[in-house]
């Protein structure tokens, strides 16, 4: 028979996991529902998730696209490849965040795992990814850009995102559960550092001393990590790699170590 | 003791209320530069409470608003970890807090029965096998794929119900629930609940109307400013408490 004692229980860190994947189920129907949620009212439907990233991009690449003809061809490429690396992690983030502080209303009326918001915003997030890469390779057949074997990477590249964004998610999540402004002070911060990563222009116009700076930027090894195998059509070199993984799990295991932590005052506090 | 269904150790749920309204990074950093910390009263809703409940007990809880009644049950649920003491639960429990807990008021009928069944733990498979008995049960007819947004209260109750109950629990835990829904709805949950107390279900209810708790309990637990002023026979405990009103 099941029993529950609250003064005998695995280690958060552990207790968290072995719920999350018994309430998997949750999860997936949460990630579903979301996606239902936002695309059953418009006409578009999924069509709608192709196009907003094409739309962005075919006004962003008439605005800058000239100004660098000559360091970035297919200009298109390098920008939404780089874009959907970017809003991959930063929708994440904030819908995690949202969904904690708004949503989380549930989460003092009955018993689920505390990450199981999160979790879904991530899952949610992965899902809007992938189906922006189907914009992309639109783009990249219409510029007659080359796809190469580099293009196995990717996977890889993805999980690494993946790994990071909700780490970065749990960290935020449980600090905008005791301070309510780090909603608004993250998005400020995403703001400034959207143009202190180079997305829109290459690396290479930066002054040599601010590229020193962006070398602690770890958003641009995330980005780097996932358009050099569709922009450069190269394998990400080894060193590259190594410090993306390592920079993803770290913050992972620093984000869940936090959140279990602190979960059981969520139900409290939220 | 192996027939104990729920047991309680000196159990105390404490929260923290800050005197100046919303918590934010920026309010910190002021109170920091300024040297002054954020000041608290820290207040119990349940204090240092013990008792234990036999399996196949039925025990009612009373008592005025804020008592901690609703505190109460919530700890027992897991929903909130006490933050001292010892809450022991043996069985599965079915938390009838809050009807439809994380329905979407967007999805049909059908779509949130597998939402809310999820929440209370169980997997898709479990409850597609379910479906049919908590369609018919929760009597919503045809509007099972309507989006809940078109029900009426009632018809939420019914099916949130219907879910939470579909299959025997160990322990069934009641938050003034039973009166919401028509006469028809309330006779069909009773029976309901009265089946699981034969067949040996752990029950426990909060209610303001102390006929529906002798009805269904046993014993009786008073609470007071999150103490228990009280436990015992039903009959003793309600009619102290009903004395302590006039
Ligand atoms: N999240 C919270 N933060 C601060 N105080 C809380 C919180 N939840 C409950 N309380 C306080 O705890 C006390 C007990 O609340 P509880 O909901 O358990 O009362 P109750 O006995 O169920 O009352 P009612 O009969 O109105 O349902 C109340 O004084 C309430 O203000
Ligand atoms: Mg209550």
């Amino acid at each position: 028979m099941i029993e529950y004692d609250s003064a005998n229980r695995p280690p958060a860190v552990i207790d968290e996991f072995i719920q999350l994947i018994h309430y998997r189920d949750l999860i997936f129907l949460m990630v579903g529902n979301i996606l239902k949620n936002r695309y059953k009212r418009s006409v578009l439907g999924i069509f709608w998730m192709l196009l907003n990233p094409l739309l962005q991009t075919v006004v962003l690449t008439i605005a800058f696209g000239t100004m660098f003809k000559s360091s970035l061809p297919n200009y298109a490429v390098y920008l939404l490849s780089g874009l959907l690396a970017w809003n991959f992690i930063t929708q994440t983030t904030q819908y995690a965040m949202g969904a904690m502080a708004y949503g989380g209303g549930l989460l003092k009326r009955i018993y689920i795992p505390r990450a199981t918001y999160i979790v879904a915003a991530v899952g949610n997030g992965l899902i809007n990814l992938l189906v922006s890469i189907g914009s992309l390779v639109i783009i990249i057949l219409f510029l007659a850009h080359p796809i190469t074997v580099a293009w196995l990477f990717l996977p890889v590249s993805i999980l690494i995102l993946t790994i990071f964004s909700l780490g970065l998610a749990l960290l935020l999540s449980t600090a905008s559960v005791f301070f309510t402004d780090t909603v608004d002070i993250y998005q400020v911060l995403v703001q400034a550092l959207f143009f202190l990563t180079p997305i829109m222009y290459p690396a290479s116009i930066l002054p040599a001393e601010l590229s020193q700076v962006l070398a602690l930027n770890p958003f641009v090894i995330l980005i780097e990590i996932f358009r050099i195998p569709i922009y450069t059509n190269h394998f990400p070199d080894f060193n590259l790699v190594i410090s993306a993984i390592s920079l993803a799990l770290i913050t992972l295991v620093a984000g869940w170590i936090l959140f279990t932590s602190k979960a059981d005052q969520l139900a409290y506090r939220l | 003791m192996n027939n104990i269904a729920i047991q309680l150790d000196n159990v105390t749920v404490r929260f923290r209320i800050p005197h100046e309204k919303i918590p934010t990074l920026q309010e910190y950093a002021i109170r920091w530069l300024k040297r002054r910390s954020v000041s608290f009263t820290d207040f119990n809703a349940l204090d240092n409470i013990s008792f234990s409940i036999k399996q196949g007990e039925t025990v009612g809880i009373i008592g005025a608003n804020g008592a901690g009644k609703s505190t109460l049950l919530k700890v027992i649920s897991r929903v909130i970890r006490p933050t001292q003491g010892r809450v022991f639960l043996r069985g599965r429990i079915a938390p009838l807090l809050e009807l439809g807990a994380g329905f979407d008021y967007e999805m049909t009928g059908r779509e949130n029965i597998f939402l809310n069944g999820a929440v209370l733990g169980f997997s898709r498979k479990e409850m597609a096998a379910r479906l049919d008995g908590i369609v018919e049960f929760s009597g919503i007819g045809n509007f099972i794929d309507a989006p809940i947004r078109t029900y009426s209260s009632g018809m939420v109750a019914r099916l949130g119900f219907a879910v939470a109950t579909d299959i025997q629990p160990e322990v069934l835990i009641i938050d003034e629930i039973l009166s919401v829904g028509d006469a028809d709805f309330q006779k069909k949950s009773a029976a309901r609940i009265l089946e699981y107390y034969n067949n040996g279900s752990t029950i426990l209810v909060v209610s303001h109307n102390p006929n529906s708790i002798k009805q269904l309990c046993t014993y009786a637990i008073w609470l007071e400013h999150g103490i228990i002023k009280m436990m015992g026979s039903v009959d003793d405990v309600i009619n102290n408490y009903s004395l302590s009103l006039v």
